[in-house]
């Protein structure tokens, strides 16, 4: 099956949730117009990154109703985006959500919240607890955010779920400009080429660009194809939608070419963790 | 020596949007700098006329009677070359009356008062012209602590506060300051004679390295003095990025309130309601 999937390299505005649902608008709007299957934000896109002790301030429930715009939407092209989300527990996360014929497909919490150095989300937000993946028309969907992506185990956890689709949605801020891309994006492309490769499956990151107190979000968005290939690459620095146009039978060839996942042991894996995490040298 | 040599164009594109974006979410489109005729606040000229447009960038050329003239005439070549609008205001006749009045001779205090009177007449004029004032400090002297506290370290934003000085040279070179401008000596121009490698004791070439080394690669004094640096060098350095720590946070707030200034009122700089 061909599908068409839309990259939203946005620059949000920090902290504005009008602001930053019409431009949500505008962007899915573009990707519908263009035949996309699904479009795909940033991490927390609805919000800005570096939101400190405005984190409460822009808190939503995935039902408030700000967010029907985005929901009408998604009668026409699947959504992925970010927000805080507001937990049944009154806990701010950092989600993921997943839209689908105008209903919550899915909401992702994001696990490895980074906090050291210029990164203090663990000061703000709750910490996920579970890698799910949900079924869509065109495959199985796996979702990461920004630094859950550069945990394999984790990427692992979608895969032992035999995901068709690693969506890695980002925030990563610009460091390194020694080489021809900034330095960052050279580990997250190794990353989306082993993952790709070894899990079979698409890698779909998406990242934002624009600055906040000084960090740049760079871009360099892209979908890697389980053959290795790079599609819909968004350029860096500036805002973009991009396309890439998939075939999912690429899954099904690489699953018989390399076959991986066929000869993957999962119970054997949770032996082996279960008797290395009771093992008494660990406690 | 090992250069710190990075992706100019890359470098150059980043902060031509970081000056557009970070502008425009301070709430300003324009911006205003104290040029002086050095390689600093020429790049950050050049760099500000490109991102925001050349009328938008205004240049203040604050001479006192000791500064040279050539301080004077490489700015205008700035000025000129970019065809930005500038303003020469000669401050001699703010702040002689203070340096008479209390018969001042210590280069140092001369130096911080000149700093800070160019600092209020930046600050004035960026009012004036409706534009945040461009800082021009880069990282070498921010980390050296080489500049005076709400003197010239005073601005909207940093745009080269991320480069080291020979870094600086590097980026001008590729966005085109004049060679003449790039070639030259360091110097605050403070006093007359006055260099930067003089007072600083080294040559940035060095200064950078022993820098970037501990600061970005995180190496000990002990490692860095063990790959071969002088010994009494490495010490200045670390010794002058400790003292002037202050210089680089909030002043510190008695806390005694649930939120407190600079300690736990943590909202964004760059967040506009």
């Amino acid at each position: 099956m061909k599908v068409k999937i839309a990259l939203a390299q946005i620059n949000p505005y920090l902290g504005d949730l009008d602001k930053n649902i019409s431009k949500h608008t505008e962007f899915i709007e573009k990707a519908i117009e263009n035949k996309a299957d699904v479009v795909v934000f940033p991490e927390l896109s609805l919000t800005g990154y570096k939101l400190n002790d405005l984190t409460q301030e822009v808190a939503l429930k995935p039902c408030d109703t700000l967010l029907s715009p985005i929901f009408e939407l998604s009668k026409h092209i699947d959504i992925s985006f970010g927000l805080v989300e507001k937990g049944e527990d009154e806990i701010p996360y950092n989600s993921a959500i997943y839209l689908e014929n105008g209903k919550v497909k899915n909401v992702y919490r994001k696990i490895y919240l980074p906090t050291h150095g210029m990164f203090q989300e663990l000061r703000f937000f709750g910490r996920g607890e579970r890698v799910k993946v949900f079924d869509t028309k065109y495959g199985r969907v796996g979702v990461l955010i920004c630094r859950d992506f550069f945990h394999p185990s984790l990427a692992f956890l979608a895969y032992a779920q035999k995901a068709d689709f690693l969506f890695a949605m980002s925030n990563m801020p610009l460091r390194g400009v020694e080489g021809d891309k900034p330095g960052i994006q050279y580990m997250v492309e190794h990353t989306a080429y082993v993952y790709a490769n070894f899990f079979s499956e698409f890698v779909v990151f998406v990242n934002r660009v624009g600055f906040e107190d000084g960090m740049g979000f760079y871009g360099g968005s892209f979908v890697e194809t389980p053959f290795g290939n790079v599609l819909g690459f968004s350029g860096i620095l500036k805002e973009n939608l991009s396309f890439a146009e998939i075939e999912t039978e690429d899954i099904f060839y690489r699953r018989q070419s390399f076959p991986l996942m066929r000869e993957e042991d999962f119970y054997l894996i949770k032996r082996n963790l279960d008797s290395i995490l009771s093992s008494e040298d660990l406690k | 020596m090992t250069k710190l040599s990075l992706n100019y164009k890359l470098v150059k594109e980043f902060i031509l949007d970081f000056i557009k974006e970070e502008t425009i979410s301070n709430g300003f489109e324009r911006g205003i700098l104290g040029l002086s005729g050095g390689v600093d606040s020429a790049l950050v000229a050049y760099l500000a006329a490109e991102a925001l447009g050349r009328k938008n960038v205004k240049a203040l050329l604050l001479p006192y009677k000791t500064t040279s003239p050539d301080s004077l005439t490489d700015a205008m070549l700035v000025v000129k070359d970019i065809g930005i609008p500038y303003e020469k205001i000669d401050i001699t006749k703010i702040a002689d009356p203070y340096f008479n009045e209390e018969k001042l001779n210590n280069n140092l205090r001369i130096g911080n008062f000149l700093a800070r009177v160019r600092m209020s007449v930046i600050f004035d004029k960026a009012f004036e012209f409706g534009a945040i004032v461009l800082g021009t400090s880069n990282k070498s002297e921010l980390m050296l602590g080489y500049s005076t506290w709400y003197g010239d370290m005073a601005a909207g934003i940093y745009p080269i506060g991320d480069l080291y000085k020979t870094q600086v040279w590097e980026l001008a070179k590729f966005v085109g300051v004049p060679e003449k401008i790039i070639n030259k000596k360091p110097t605050a121009d403070l006093w007359p004679g006055q260099t930067d490698e003089g007072e600083l004791g080294a040559p940035y070439n060095d200064l950078d390295v022993i820098l970037n080394l501990y600061i970005d690669k995180r190496k000990s004094k002990e490692e860095i003095i063990s790959m071969g640096f002088d010994k009494k060098l490495v010490e200045n350095v670390f010794n002058r990025v400790y003292k002037s720590q202050y210089k680089r946070t909030l002043p510190p707030v008695a806390k005694f309130s649930p939120r407190t200034v600079g300690i736990d009122f943590l909202y964004p700089h760059d967040f506009k309601r």
